[in-house]
């Protein structure tokens, strides 16, 4: 059985009150996204949310801190911003190695060891950012030192900076 | 019989104030959220220009430390752009006449900041660490 009010409708008044109710929600959700999207564009990715980003970075460090020397080239790699070629201290800290860090691939970060004739070993991180590595001398308080740095930036897809390190060997007696 | 003639007021009172209660505790944790994840983007980007400031002033002659001048940040701070505006001091204490400790700070807006100091040793001309 329907009642005799539903039958007739719905007063102004109740309309008026939904309808309000109604407005503020779609006010607050409006709100919050908006608020969403001004994060998203001005704030870059973080990528450090990813542990495969904090291993590369890790890694890298390690090998560019024990570093002696970023010869030219080895193997079919030549020293660039996408193949950073590395001397470095051997992890048992009695033998060095070269390492090459192939930033070449998108999506992917290469690791491989060169050591004395052995075969190379290689890592390989994936769900990486594009990765890009300068090697050039440090500059202090305006002057160029004879000490080199390694500065590693990966921007996101909008071209936001979102890593930008500076890695430098340490002295070595 | 009851259903037939709709809610009372009380029912629809109560069931609002249950509506009301779940969506502003949503929208808080959101924003809750929302909150964390910028302060968690600041802190990262302040921290890697803190630390590549922190490579420079590792390598600058002990000498040249000043403690009553000015300093500013040097490195390349592209990767503060987010949190423009925002200011960058250098503090030279030198608690010995033979260390100096230099603090880096990094602020920005709504009063946040980020440090990190450097302690250098007189170490006769090397830059020993």
């Amino acid at each position: 059985m329907v009642s005799r009010r539903r039958a007739r409708g719905y007063s102004l008044m109740e309309i008026v009150v939904v309808m309000a109710l109604f407005g503020v929600f779609l006010f607050i959700l409006v709100t919050l996204t908006a608020e969403m999207r001004r994060n998203e564009k001005k704030w870059p990715v973080n990528f450090f949310a990813r542990p495969e980003v904090g291993s590369i970075l890790a890694r890298m460090r390690h090998d560019i801190l024990d570093a002696t020397s970023f010869p030219n080239n080895i193997d079919t790699y030549t020293q660039s911003p996408t193949s950073l070629i590395v001397y470095t201290i051997a992890p048992d800290r009695s033998s060095a190695e070269t390492v090459v860090w192939d930033l070449s691939k998108p999506g992917e970060v290469h690791r491989k060891v060169y050591k004395a004739n052995l075969p190379p070993t290689e890592w390989v991180a994936r769900q990486a950012p594009i990765f890009i590595c300068t090697v050039e001398p440090m500059v202090v308080l305006g002057q160029p030192t004879d000490e080199q740095e390694v500065h590693i930036q990966a921007v996101d897809k909008e071209g936001k900076v979102a890593i930008d390190q500076v890695f430098v060997p340490r002295p070595h007696a | 019989m009851r259903r037939s003639r709709g809610f009372s007021m009380a029912e629809v009172l109560v069931a609002l104030a249950i509506l009301a209660i779940v969506i502003t505790t949503t929208i808080a944790m959101f924003a809750e959220r929302t909150k964390r994840m910028r302060e968690a983007s600041e802190t990262i980007l302040a921290w890697q220009a803190l630390s590549n400031e922190a490579e420079l002033w590792r390598r600058v002659p002990f000498a040249q430390i000043d403690v009553a001048s000015s300093q500013t940040f040097q490195s390349d701070l592209t990767v503060l752009t987010p949190l423009a505006p925002y200011t960058t001091v250098v503090k030279v204490d030198a608690p010995r006449a033979d260390i100096r400790n230099v603090t880096l700070t990094i602020r920005w807006a709504a009063g946040r900041e980020a440090h990190l100091a450097v302690a250098r040793a007189n170490t006769g001309g090397g830059n020993l660490w």
